[in-house]
C-alpha cells in the first residue's frame, strides 16, 4: 500500500516546528529506511503515518485514506507501528495473549487469528514461548514479541522505529530476517535506524532527515555514499561503504559481497594494467 | 597486586536457577582501561554490578568468591564506602536522573553533596567535569528536557565528579551519535592515563580497538576470551558464539579465504583494514 | 519538553534573599491569620497590604498576576458563587434568584471565605515562586527532616510529569494496536489493563534502577550533606520568623478570648 505526504509541516503545542515541509511517495512493497541525528524529525515523521500526530499543514494519504478522517484505531488495519521500547506495550499474563491482541482488536475472525499468530511467532522464533510472561524473557526477546504482536496484524505497512536498539548480533540478524519475509510478502516497510550498517545491508531506499526537512532521499547506494551532506545530519557511511571509499573504489558499496567484488575488480585491473 | 582482584566470582540472583557468573576471574591493574563485550544475557551488567558493589550489597542471591578493589574486599565493605571508590554509569539514561534536582548542574553536584564534600569545592569540581564532558552550555537545562546521548553524558558526569578510583561504565554511548560516542570514549582514555582505572561494556568494536587496553569477551556468564583488543576482536571463537563483530574484521576474514587478504592479523579498525587492503 | 518543572523564576529580591524556611513561617502564618482573626476585614487586608506589595518587592509579579488571573480567581469567585447562594445564613435578603435567597449575611460570609482562599493560594503561590524547591528541601533536611523524605517530596513533584509522558507513549503504542479508546465507557474500561500493565511493570523496574543510581552517588552515606547553593541564614531572617510566630499566636488569642 502506498504512503503519499504532501507538505507535511507540524509544529508541536510548544511551538517547536518539528516537520518542515515534507512531501514524499513511498509506493507499496518499498523497504525505506530513515535516518538522521536525534531531534531530526524521524519520529514525528511516521507517527503522522498511522494518525497519532495530525499535520499542521499538508496531508498524509493511506493508500486512499487521508489519515486525518480515519481513527487510530481504524488506520491499524493498514499500518502496523512497532514502538522502540517494547516494555511500553506488552502487558499480557503470556506471549499468545499479547500477539493476538492486535489482531483481535481488528476484528479478524477466529481462524485468520489463530493463522496469522501461529506465523507471526513462527517468524520471530517465539513458537516454543507461548505460553511464557513476556516480563519472564529477557529484554531482546521481549523485543521480538513486540514485533510478533503488530507482524500478526497482517498490516499492509510496518513500522519499526529503532528495531536494532541494545540488541546483540544474533537479535539483530533476527530481525533483518523479519524485514526480509515482510519485503518477499510484498508489504511496505518504514524503519527508522541509527544503525547505518544495518540501514544499508538491509533497505533499497534511504530518506535522511535534518531539522524537520528530507535532507536527502534515494536509492541506498547513492545516499549512503554522500559523507559531506550525512554529516549535517550525524550520520557516518556505512563501515564498508567508508573503506571502499578509502581504497578509492570507483562504485558505493555496501554489503561485504558487494565489498569483495569491487576488491577484486580493482585488483585485476591493476594486475592487468 | 592488581588493583581489581575478582578470584573465582560465581553469583546467582535471588529466585533464578542458573549463575549468571559463574567462576570469573580477573585482574587489572591501576590505569587500565578494559572493555567488555559479549552478546545479551551475558551476564556484562552483573558483571558491572558486582564491582560497582551492588552485588551483593544491593541484590541479594548466592554469591561465592571474591571481589577485591585496591586491597579492600567487598563483602567485608558497605556499599556507601565502596562507592566512593568505585563510580558507576550504566545504560539506560533517564532512570539515572536522580529526580532530585532541576538543573543539570545541579544534577551533577548531587553525588558531591551526599558525600559531604566542601561547598567552596562543588562548583568548582561540576565546572571541571562538565568542560571534560564537553556539556558545560547545558548547566541550567532540565535534565528531563535533554536528549538521551545527552542525558547519557550527564550520567557520565555526575560520576566523574566524584572523580572514583575505578570507573565502571555500562554501554555509556548507546544512545550517542558518531560525534558523542567519539568523545566519550576520548574523555575515558585520559582518565585512564590519568591512573583511573576502566572497565566499560560496549558493542561498538571500532572504538574499543582504537581506544581499550584489553578486551574481555563474556558469554554465559563465564570469561570465553581476553586479551589485547586486536587479537580478542578478531578471533575466529567471537563469530561462532555470537558476537558483534566489526564488519571490517568479517568481511577481511572472507577475503582471507579469497586470497584477497594477505596480512596475517585481521583489522578491527578503519585504518588497520584500509592498510590491509592496501598490500591486497 | 518540561523544561519548567517548578514555578520558581530566578530573580535577585531580598525576598528570593530570605532563608527557605522564613518563607515557610511567611506562608503558614499569612494563612493562619486570614484564618484566625476575628477582624472581618482582615483577609481582605492581607491582600491588599502584604501578599501583593511582597509579589512587587520579590519582584515576581507578572508571574504571579498571571497564574492569580488564571486559577486563583476563577477558584474564589466559583466559592464565592456556591456560599452565597446556598448557604442558608442571615434574613436580610438582597435579591431572589428563583427560589434561591441571597441574603446580606451570606454574601459576606462567602466574600471572606473566597478572600480567605485566596489568600491561602496566593501566600503559596507567592512561596513557590521565590523559593527554589531544592534549596527549601536542603534546608529542611539541615534543620532534620530525614533526606530519604525529602526526596521522596521532591522526586514525586518531578516524576509525576515524566510517568504521564510515558503513559501517553504506551495510549500510542496501544492505539497503534488497534485499541479503541475513543468509544464507549465499557469498553474503554475494558481497554485499561493494556494501559496500566506497561506503566506498572516498567516503573517497578525504573524505581530499581533509579535507587541504584542515586546510591551509586552516595544518596544513604552517613557524611553529613552539603549544599551546593549557599542557603542564608541572617539574624533578620530569625527576627521575621520569631515576629511572625507572635503574630499569629495574637490572632488565635484574639480568636479565642474575645473582648
Amino acid at each position: 500500500m502506498k504512503i503519499e505526504i504532501n507538505n507535511l509541516r507540524f509544529t508541536y503545542p510548544t511551538g517547536l516546528e518539528a516537520l518542515r515541509g515534507i512531501s514524499l511517495t513511498i509506493e507499496a512493497g518499498e523497504q525505506v529506511a530513515i535516518v538522521g541525528q536525534n531531534g531530526a524529525g524521524k519520529t514525528t515523521l511516521v507517527r503522522h503515518f498511522n494518525g497519532l500526530l495530525q499535520p499542521t499543514v499538508g496531508s498524509v494519504l493511506i493508500g486512499d485514506w487521508d489519515t486525518k478522517k480515519y481513527s487510530v484505531a481504524k488506520l491499524a488495519s493498514r499500518v502496523g507501528y512497532v514502538f522502540q521500547n517494547p516494555d511500553e506495550q506488552l502487558f499480557s499474563k503470556d506471549v499468545g495473549t499479547e500477539v493476538r491482541f492486535g489482531p483481535r482488536n481488528l476484528g479478524y475472525s477466529k481462524e485468520k487469528i489463530d493463522e496469522l499468530v501461529t506465523r507471526a511467532l513462527a517468524l520471530t522464533e517465539l513458537s516454543n514461548k507461548t505460553e511464557t510472561n513476556p516480563y519472564d524473557l529477557s529484554p531482546t526477546w521481549r523485543k521480538m514479541v513486540a514485533l510478533a504482536s503488530v507482524i500478526a496484524m497482517d498490516t499492509p505497512i510496518v513500522i519499526f522505529d529503532e528495531p536494532t536498539t541494545g540488541q546483540d548480533a544474533v537479535n539483530v540478524a533476527r530481525i533483518a530476517h523479519v524485514i526480509a519475509k515482510l519485503r518477499r510478502e510484498g508489504k511496505t516497510v518504514v524503519t527508522i535506524t541509527h544503525d547505518i550498517d544495518f540501514c544499508a545491508e538491509n533497505f533499497e531506499r534511504v530518506i535522511a532527515l535534518a531539522s524537520g526537512q528530507v535532507l536527502l532521499d534515494g536509492p541506498a547506494r547513492e545516499i549512503l555514499g554522500q559523507e559531506e551532506i550525512l554529516a549535517q545530519t550525524y550520520v557516518d557511511p556505512p563501515q564498508l561503504t567508508r573503506l571502499g571509499k578509502k581504497l578509492g573504489f570507483k562504485e558505493t558499496v555496501r554489503s561485504q559481497e558487494e565489498f569483495l567484488n569491487s576488491l577484486k575488480n580493482s585488483i585485476d585491473a591493476s594486475q592487468s594494467k | 597486586m592488581a588493583f581489581i582482584n575478582l578470584q573465582n566470582v560465581t553469583y546467582k540472583y535471588p529466585l533464578t536457577k542458573t549463575p549468571v557468573l559463574q567462576n570469573i576471574n580477573l585482574q587489572v591493574n591501576e590505569g587500565e582501561f578494559v572493555a567488555v563485550i559479549g552478546p545479551n544475557g551475558a551476564g556484562k551488567s552483573t558483571l558491572c554490578y558486582a564491582l560497582a558493589g551492588f552485588v551483593p550489597h544491593f541484590f541479594k542471591g548466592e554469591i561465592s568468591g571474591t571481589i577485591e578493589v585496591d586491597g579492600v574486599e567487598s563483602s567485608k565493605s558497605t556499599l556507601d564506602e565502596w562507592v566512593l571508590n568505585v563510580g558507576l554509569a550504566f545504560q539506560n539514561p533517564f532512570n539515572q536522573i536522580s529526580g532530585a534536582k532541576y538543573t543539570v548542574f545541579e544534577e551533577i553536584a548531587f553525588g558531591l553533596e551526599n558525600n559531604g564534600v566542601p561547598r567552596e569545592e562543588i562548583r568548582p569540581r561540576v565546572e571541571e567535569a562538565m568542560k571534560m564532558t564537553d556539556i558545560s552550555n547545558l548547566a541550567d537545562r532540565s535534565p528531563y528536557s535533554l536528549s538521551g546521548g545527552q542525558q547519557q553524558r550527564v550520567a557520565l558526569t555526575s560520576i566523574l565528579v566524584m572523580k572514583p578510583k575505578l570507573l565502571v561504565l555500562d554501554e555509556p554511548t548507546s544512545q550517542m551519535d558518531p560525534i558523542g560516542t567519539r568523545e566519550v570514549f576520548g574523555v575515558v582514555r585520559r582518565m585512564a592515563e590519568g591512573g583511573m582505572t576502566v572497565v566499560m561494556v560496549e558493542h561498538k568494536m571500532e572504538w574499543i580497538a582504537n581506544f581499550a587496553d584489553r578486551v574481555i569477551a563474556l558469554k554465559d556468564g563465564q570469561i570465553l576470551l581476553e586479551g589485547k583488543p586486536n587479537e580478542v576482536l578478531t578471533s575466529d571463537v567471537l563469530a561462532e558464539n555470537g558476537f558483534g563483530i566489526s564488519r571490517y574484521t568479517s568481511t577481511a576474514r572472507e577475503a582471507k579465504k579469497r586470497g584477497l587478504w594477505k596480512k596475517e592479523n585481521l583489522p578491527v579498525t578503519l585504518d588497520e583494514a584500509v592498510e590491509g587492503f592496501k598490500l591486497g | 519538553m518540561h523544561e519548567r518543572l517548578s514555578f520558581y523564576v530566578k530573580r535577585n529580591s531580598v525576598i528570593h534573599d530570605l532563608n527557605p524556611l522564613t518563607k515557610v513561617i511567611l506562608t503558614l502564618a499569612l494563612i493562619l491569620i486570614a484564618f484566625t482573626s476575628p477582624w472581618y476585614w482582615t483577609p481582605h487586608l492581607l491582600v491588599l497590604v502584604a501578599i501583593i506589595p511582597l509579589s512587587f518587592i520579590g519582584k515576581v509579579a507578572p508571574e504571579f498576576f498571571r497564574t492569580a488571573i488564571r486559577i486563583i480567581l476563577p477558584a474564589a469567585g466559583f466559592l464565592f458563587l456556591m456560599q452565597a447562594f446556598f448557604q442558608p445564613v442571615g434574613d436580610t435578603v438582597i435579591f431572589k434568584f428563583y427560589f434561591l435567597d441571597v441574603t446580606q449575611e451570606s454574601l459576606m460570609f462567602a466574600f471572606r471565605n473566597a478572600t480567605r482562599v485566596i489568600v491561602m493560594v496566593s501566600a503559596f503561590t507567592f512561596m513557590l515562586l521565590t523559593t527554589h524547591p531544592s534549596e527549601l528541601m536542603s534546608d529542611l533536611t539541615r534543620r532534620g527532616l530525614p533526606g530519604q523524605f525529602a526526596y521522596v517530596i521532591i522526586s514525586t513533584l518531578q516524576i509525576l510529569p515524566q510517568m504521564q509522558a510515558k503513559a501517553q507513549t504506551i495510549i500510542s503504542a496501544q492505539r497503534s494496536r488497534g485499541l479503541d479508546t475513543e468509544s464507549s465507557f465499557l469498553k474503554r474500561m475494558g481497554s485499561l489493563s493494556p494501559l496500566i500493565g506497561p506503566l506498572v511493570f516498567g516503573s517497578l523496574a525504573e524505581v530499581e534502577e533509579r535507587a541504584i543510581a542515586i546510591e551509586a552517588r552516595g544518596f544513604t552515606s552517613k557524611k553529613v550533606k552539603t549544599s551546593l547553593h549557599e542557603i542564608p541564614d541572617h539574624s533578620s531572617d530569625k527576627i521575621i520568623r520569631w515576629g511572625l510566630v507572635i503574630l499569629v499566636i495574637l490572632s488565635i488569642a484574639l480568636n479565642l478570648w474575645p473582648s
